[in-house]
């Protein structure tokens, strides 16, 4: 297939006048891209000369894939990367530095903040805004309803979420009250730190470089689960889900409240068009939101000879074209200001998650895998054991210890 | 290799040497493809693995000579040894338990009769799914939500709610084991059925004949003359529970808890997870002298016994 597309390259190049030679560029996105991506490719090839050759790779390969093809010299042009490992494929210096053209961009100013912060290292920027995905409140319409609950009103702080799933909860048999994934260190880091984060605490100091635990306002968010799990108010597959019905268990329809993101709303309007639900954002305390901006920076591999092809390629995805169709089809616009636009036809829900999006907040740490994502990292023992466990200051005590010595550990560069 | 060129020289007398040579050379050209696919798909692997373990060797970016200082990282790691010590026990658990339900699977499939064909089969069954898809099956049964196992002993009235048997280190465990059980023991009881048809009637029916109850026929003719097949289904077990991975990743995540990390989980949460290639080599070096040394021990003490052919 490629010595195919190399050869028509070639043959292009013999027969077209040289100024128009067509060049193709290979871009690698994990499966989370599958719906939007291979259509703003689509559409990018069919009104551009130069061409762009996707390939998907599953979400857990991406990386260690990534990093046996930039070892043997095969790596993709350019890579559609989960933001968060934006400072360590910029630390492993495995990037290209975008920096002067990032901000020759006319709309450089109104990209979405957390992707450029994430995609910026030492000052330099390595990574730019491709899709975005923010956390949001999610609850059951119907359910509400049935338990005499206003359906049109969400909670908007944690004695009413909590009061909330325990009416919803009281209307027995499979139904339950709120659900979260309570073995998925991915999962929580995207829906649980917004409350400590509404309620003005953090778990990383700003540079990443101090794990802050031990804090009041986690503890309080702690306090608000256990007395959730406490009163049976969450299924008890909720203890072992490693994130596997993180999606799945609201789509059945027998959950009132969990804390979910955007790509819920396309994935329900598309697979699940009967449940009706509401979207707010993730509450603090008592009041106010955050929320984790997430999703994808659009990174490329340091050296390649396509620069040329890939930044025609993101000029498109930044037009209102490119925007409209990443929207449609399941990320939320990346800039800021053409994102109503992008967004006018769609599900009026989309712009609750795209106002998240842009207040979002999201970690900065280059061994972000280590600490949190990792099913067996300080973050996810931290969780399951705090939520569900006997010994709440002994799990905060050791993740805070475990964290930051990761942190320590992480090579300086 | 060297093996069959010894068998191959060895009847060759000393004035046939011209002959004997020529036919060693033609022994070479005959192994020479599985010569090639062993460097090829081991030996080089194996000794780039080597090669890497002396480096700091991220996934992506330079790497760096530090010679034994992954090794001298490994002793400090406990982690590692606690996974180790996991490992070693989840190995001594399920092999006692495969054996203990393959060998009556064995004896009771042997001998011809009525529905043997069908008991074989459904027995084998479970033997030729994969790991990954078993453990995705198991997964799913163990769930407590949506399974078979918990809601099915609710319904049944056995328990007063449903248990969520992957919470607490015990239940998991367990369920793991009688889910390799379930997947493994035809295969050894394959392996052991071979052995025991190779034992020839004459021996038994004579022993009977002298008098021999059915026990003492088991433990003294059965047994010793399955000693090599013994040996394989030993060591092929043994070396692939201290493999294991799949149904830890796939069912636990390690949990609950990460009381459930085995050594080759830990293997790949250094390699892939925290990037650290050349110290997951170093891990990888080290597993694998334990594995060489344990089938040395296994392969030493079921050895034939002096005297007996």
């Amino acid at each position: 297939m490629k010595t195919m597309i190399a050869g028509l390259a070639l043959a292009a190049s013999i027969f077209a006048l040289p100024a128009f030679a067509a060049d193709t560029a290979n871009i690698w996105v994990r499966a989370d891209g599958s719906n939007f991506m291979p259509r703003i490719v689509d559409a990018f090839n069919k009104a551009h000369e130069n061409q762009i050759k996707l390939d998907i790779i599953p979400n857990a390969e991406i990386i260690p894939k990534y990093g046996a093809a930039a070892a043997g010299g095969t790596a993709p042009d350019a890579l559609s990367l989960d933001l968060i490992y934006t400072p360590a494929f910029s630390a492993a210096g495995q990037l290209e530095d975008i920096t002067d053209w990032a901000k020759s961009l006319p709309y450089f100013a109104s990209l979405s903040p957390a992707h450029v912060k994430t995609g910026t290292y030492k000052g330099r920027i390595y990574g730019l805004p491709f899709s975005a995905d923010s956390s949001v409140l999610i609850w059951n319409k119907k359910l509400f309803k049935q338990a005499g609950l206003d359906p049109e009103k969400g909670p908007a702080n944690w004695a009413e979420i909590e009061a909330d799933a325990e009416k919803v909860n009281a209307l027995g048999g499979d139904i339950k009250g709120f659900y979260f994934s309570g073995n998925c260190g991915g999962c929580n880091i995207f829906t649980f730190t917004p409350l400590i984060w509404a309620s003005g605490g953090d778990i990383l100091s700003e540079d990443g470089s101090k794990a802050t635990l031990d804090s009041p306002q986690l503890r309080g968010a702690i306090d608000l689960y256990r007395s959730m799990v406490k009163k049976d108010l969450v299924p008890a597959g909720a203890q072992t889900d490693t994130g596997s019905n993180f999606f799945a268990a609201f789509a059945a329809g027998n959950i009132g409240i969990t804390p979910s993101g955007a790509f819920a709303i396309g994935a329900l309007n598309t697979q699940y068009p009967n449940v009706d639900y509401g979207v707010t954002f993730l509450p603090g305390k008592d009041g106010g939101w955050s929320s984790f901006a997430g999703g994808d920076n659009f990174v490329v591999t340091k050296g390649t000879k396509k620069l040329a092809v890939v930044k025609e390629f993101l000029d498109f995805a930044y037009s209102l074209e490119g925007q409209t169709i990443l929207a449609k089809y399941g990320s939320l616009p990346v800039r800021g200001d053409i994102a109503k636009e992008a967004l006018k036809d769609l599900d009026p829900r989309y712009q609750i998650a795209a106002e998240a999006m842009a207040k979002g907040r999201t970690p900065y740490t280059v061994v972000f895998n280590d600490l949190i994502n990792s099913a067996n990292g300080p973050w996810t023992q931290m969780v399951n054991e705090v939520f569900f466990g006997d010994d709440v200051d002994g799990a905060v005590s050791n993740a805070q210890e475990t964290m930051q010595s990761i942190i320590d550990q992480a090579p300086q560069k | 290799m060297t093996t069959i060129t010894a068998e191959t020289s060895a009847p060759a007398r000393p004035r046939k040497l011209v002959g004997a040579g020529r036919r060693q050379w033609v022994g070479l050209l005959y192994v020479a493809p599985a010569v090639a696919l062993v460097t090829v798909f081991f030996i080089i692997p194996l000794g780039m693995t080597a090669w890497m373990s002396l480096h700091n060797w991220p996934l992506m970016g330079e790497h760096s000579f530090i010679g034994l200082a992954n090794y001298w990282a490994i002793l400090r790691d406990t982690r590692f040894w606690n996974a180790l010590r996991f490992t070693g026990w989840y190995t001594l658990v399920v092999t006692v338990a495969i054996f203990a339900v393959a060998f009556p699977l064995a004896l009771f499939i042997e001998r011809p009769r009525r529905l043997t064909g069908f008991y074989r089969t459904s027995f084998f069954m479970p033997a030729v799914i994969g790991f990954a898809s078993a453990s995705l099956l198991w997964s799913w049964l163990l769930n407590v939500d949506s399974g078979l196992f918990s809601p099915a002993a609710f319904d049944l009235g056995l328990t007063e709610k449903k248990v969520n048997l992957l919470a607490t280190f015990q239940p998991a465990f367990w369920s793991i084991i009688a889910m390799v059980v379930w997947k493994v023991a035809g295969f050894t009881m394959i392996i052991l059925m071979t052995g025991l048809q190779s034992i020839p009637s004459e021996l038994q029916e004579a022993a009977m004949i002298d008098g021999a109850g059915p026990f003492a026929r088991f433990r003294a003719i059965t047994l010793p003359l399955m000693r090599r097949t013994l040996a394989l289904a030993l060591i092929l077990s043994v070396a692939g529970s201290i493999l294991a991975f799949d149904q830890f990743y796939i069912i636990l995540r390690g949990g609950p808890r990460n009381q459930t990390l085995t050594a080759v989980y830990w293997i790949f949460n250094q390699s892939f997870v925290s990037f650290k290639l050349g110290y997951g080599a170093a891990l990888s070096m080290i597993l694998l002298a334990i594995l060489v040394a344990l089938s040395t021990i296994q392969l030493w003490l079921l050895r034939k016994p002096e005297g007996v052919d």
